[in-house]
């Protein structure tokens, strides 16, 4: 860290040396040289800023542009989802489910409903199990949607942010046709939905997933051959394989970097092993991968959501158990049984056998793990949460050391982070 | 559906059964070791330092394992050619409430065996500490941090064993601990009053706080004679 | 903690005075810029608000300013923790006056669902605020007619009335009664904003579920 001295040439006439060549002259005179000490400079992003994508609080130690460390500061949203869930019944505990990723709650929804399911040994009906299908797919292209449009705006691309947005809403009407809530969702619930398919929402899921295709593709020309977005995203944020495996990273971040790892084709579940879909793999593990992987996974849920549709079955939604599904409206109100029934699953809740569960989807972040710890009771003893955020996040420090502060910004828009799931 | 009367329905629900005051119903059947070729290599291999081995809902392996001998065990289950669990999805604990021990849950997957374990070793509650596998997968060392914040379970040998979600001075206790109640110790007043009151200590780390100091050492004014460049 | 509304009679102010309110309060109404202090799923609905279906570029508030220094209206959409209570409370003073609040949503009107040990219950507690918006999350029609209020909020005030940009926290609203006699009454209840039989410290006849955890 030598001082270093700052030379210019400001005279308009400068004098000339034996070579005619400028002489250099000092900016100050002599005796008045600033000390240019290297010293390193801590500054702090977040918690509260724009391109953060939640409150994240990124402290960094950097040399100039160049970033020694990065630590990453979070919990500025932890809501201890957690603990309330051991103070809610199962059912009750569906709605705390969509504020934990509210980017795709019905994913969330549909793997806290799996895990109960797995822990209570119910198995749902055939057409529910396609009906979460597509609920989790419709999700995953909604949640990659804001990916895209945040990123590219953290990246300086704001049209894009307003396409996507756009195509979001017409998803917005969808969450709000089949559960009355745009974002928070709540759809499941243990055994089943909260309602069946309403009238005509098969029609306008077929038309967006026939329509939709054309603003990805206007999207791509924007960014995909773009020198700009090339510039900012190719060989920034680099992750190899096995350190990705090391650190723990799932979803599109996991697979941009080489590794075949999708939880819809190794563990799946919901019958995805009879779905036709393609698992997207990238090469490089930098951000572009990590933008491409995600592009292309928007188009092949598209495919799955076709063929869900196609394969739907009629039958009922709510698996026939009377240990978690209500009785029908007129039964309870006429029949004593169905009366009584009804009563004791409000008042005491539904009830678990004793044991535990571990259930993981592919969510648009990557993998989400359920695991439900139940004593016999219709709450909970623990309810943990494994968001692939959290994990995901943990990476960030080594995917930036030693690039530039507006890689930053890139790598972590490139991740894919939702904070309400990594703060819990 | 029910054959009580709607009376004895309501007897039930007054009643209730008593809760937290019996071990807890855990589930679960025995497992048989050759279920599961990760299970049986590990008894052959470690004999009595795995205790039980049960198989829950249906399709879950569940292995308890000596607390003390966890890195070993993880380990070896990491880097075994035929066991090779080299994606560590989940590191919590659970408290059942009472005295019970808390146990410390890993969850293993295999992505070439596509083979999933989950880990479990009890602690008891005045004695919460475990060695940390942060150095087998760096996955642990946020996980492990998080339970720490959320449990009071000390890891050792954890490079960076700070509070992760709660504020770094919370001093309220560890909060998914059973004996935690769910709106904390404080009153919502004293809460405020302390997070409103927060220091310059409780936002940075000891680390970064290092580095501003070397800053401000480097450039105080008693500094400035020195290292004057020859012009 | 709420700001008063002045009450300048009319015979008071000169006719100047009314018309220069008349004229500043429309440039204000107008073009306030938001601070969006987004922190969960209403920032969410807030962005979708600012997005082409919903627009508040039609209120002149399209220029969403993430510097407090520049920003008229602070948008707390989302719950806040007792982590980020100071960070809010920062935010807040650091912006210039005039400036309003908006509490958009349950969780920042009141804590919301999360009435837990790490939840702020209310901003109100933090900042001062202006209108508050129920919701979980509000639909961006919602979050407009909230700025709608804040709107009419503006158009009622009076350059000639100081304590309406009153700085000092201890001055801008205090509650009806003494600390000594609030947390009397809020003892039985421990915590709980809820104040019911769930709150576990408050026997009542109510049936108790079984096994019940009672917080």
């Amino acid at each position: 860290m030598s001082p270093r001295t700052v030379e210019y040439l400001v005279s308009r006439s400068p004098e000339l040396d034996d070579r005619g060549r400028p002489v250099r002259m000092p900016v100050l005179p002599p005796g008045m040289e600033p000390e240019l000490h290297g010293e390193h400079m801590l500054i702090n992003i977040g918690p509260q800023h724009p391109a953060t994508h939640g409150v994240l609080r990124l402290v960094l130690e950097l040399d100039g542009e160049t970033i020694i460390s990065c630590t990453p500061h979070i919990g500025y949203l932890h809501s201890s989802f957690e603990k309330l869930g051991e103070y809610r019944t199962w059912n009750q505990i569906i709605p705390l489910t969509d504020r934990m990723d509210y980017l795709a709650p019905l994913i969330y929804n549909c793997a806290y409903a799996m895990a109960v399911e797995k822990l209570m040994g119910i198995e749902v009906t055939e057409r529910c199990k396609v009906v979460r299908v597509i609920c989790m797919e419709l999700d995953r292209v909604f949640s990659h949607l804001l990916w895209l449009g945040t990123t590219a705006i953290d990246i300086g691309a704001f049209t894009v942010f307003l396409w996507t947005f756009q195509e979001r809403e017409r998803i917005y009407d969808l969450h709000e046709d089949l559960t009355g809530a745009r974002i928070t969702t709540s759809a499941t619930r243990i055994g089943g939905m909260m309602a069946d398919l309403p009238a005509g929402w098969i029609e306008t899921l077929r038309n967006f997933v026939d329509t939709v295709p054309a603003t990805l593709d206007e999207v791509e020309t924007l960014l995909t051959n773009n020198q700009i977005w090339i510039g900012r995203n190719k060989d920034i944020g680099i992750i190899s394989g096995e350190d990705a495996i090391n650190c723990g990273l799932s979803g599109p971040n996991l697979r941009a970097s080489g590794v075949t790892y999708d939880l819809r084709r190794d563990r799946p579940y919901y019958d995805y092993e009879t779905y036709d879909f393609d698992v997207v793999v990238g090469e490089h593990g930098d951000c572009y991968d990590r933008y491409l992987v995600r592009m292309e996974e928007m188009r092949q849920s598209l495919r799955i959501l076709d063929q869900a549709i196609e394969r739907l079955p009629g039958g009922p939604i709510n698996v026939n158990d009377p240990r978690v599904i209500l009785p029908g409206k007129t039964d309870a109100m006429t029949d004593m049984e169905s009366m009584i029934h009804h009563f004791k699953v409000v008042m005491e809740g539904v009830k678990a056998e004793p044991g535990e569960s571990w259930f993981s989807v592919e969510s648009s972040k990557g993998e989400l793990g359920m695991y439900v710890v139940s004593d016999g009771g219709s709450k909970p003893v623990r309810w943990r949460v494994r968001g692939p955020s959290f994990v995901n996040l943990s990476a960030l420090p080594q995917m930036v050391e030693g690039r530039l502060l507006s890689d930053v910004i890139a790598v972590n828009a490139s991740l894919d982070i939702v904070l309400g799931e990594i703060d819990r | 559906m029910s054959e009580k009367t709607f009376e004895g329905a309501l007897d039930d629900l007054e009643a209730g059964t008593a809760a937290g005051s019996a071990e807890p119903a855990r589930g679960g059947e025995a497992g048989d070791a050759d279920a599961h070729p990760a299970v049986r290599a590990l008894r052959e291999r470690f004999g009595e330092a795995i205790l039980a081995h049960t198989v829950m809902a249906g399709d879950e392996h569940v292995v308890h394992v000596r607390a003390d001998r966890n890195v070993e065990i993880l380990q070896f289950l990491r880097d075994d050619p035929a066991q090779r669990f080299d994606y560590l999805a989940d590191v919590t604990a659970v408290d059942f409430g009472g005295d019970r021990p808390i146990e410390v849950v890993y969850q293993l997957w295999s992505i070439e065996n596509r083979r999933a374990l989950r880990v479990k070793a009890a602690l008891r509650v005045d004695a919460l500490e475990i060695d940390s596998v942060a150095a087998l997968w760096k996955t642990a060392n946020w996980l492990e941090r998080e339970t720490w914040d959320m449990f009071g379970i000390r890891f050792r040998g954890h490079p960076d064993h700070r509070r992760i979600l709660m504020p770094e001075g919370y001093a309220e206790g560890f909060p998914l601990r059973k004996d935690f109640p769910l709106r904390g110790r404080f009153s919502r007043a004293e809460q405020t009053r302390r997070a409103l009151s927060m220091t310059v200590e409780e936002h940075y780390s000891a680390e970064e706080l290092a580095i501003v100091e070397e800053v401000k050492r480097d450039t105080s004014p008693a500094d400035s004679g020195e290292g004057r460049p020859a012009s | 903690m709420g700001v008063s509304l002045p009450t300048v009679p009319r015979g008071e102010a000169g006719f100047f005075t009314t018309k220069l309110d008349l004229a500043v309060n429309w440039a204000r109404q107008n073009s306030l810029w938001p601070m969006p202090f987004g922190t969960a799923c209403c920032a969410i609905e807030m962005m979708a608000s600012a997005a082409s279906k919903f627009d508040l570029s039609r209120f002149g508030m399209e220029r969403m300013s993430f510097s407090p220094r520049q920003a008229d209206l602070l948008i707390c959409a989302g719950r806040v923790s007792y982590k980020m209570a100071p960070v809010l409370r920062r935010i807040w003073d650091q912006m210039m006056q005039p400036k309003w609040a908006i509490s958009m949503g349950a969780c920042a009107s009141s804590g919301g669902v999360f009435d837990v040990y790490s939840m702020v219950q209310g901003i109100d507690t933090i900042i001062p605020v202006d209108v508050y918006i129920p919701g979980c999350p509000p639909r961006p029609e919602g979050l407009i007619y909230g700025i709608l209020m804040v709107h009419e909020k503006i158009k009622g005030e009076s350059l000639a009335d100081p304590s309406l940009r009153e700085e000092n926290p201890e001055r801008v609203g205090r509650p009806n009664l003494p600390d000594g006699v609030i947390d009397e009454i809020a003892k039985p209840f421990g915590n709980s904003t809820t104040q019911n039989r769930v709150s576990g410290l408050v026997r009542t006849t109510a049936l108790a579920r079984p096994g019940d955890r009672n917080p």
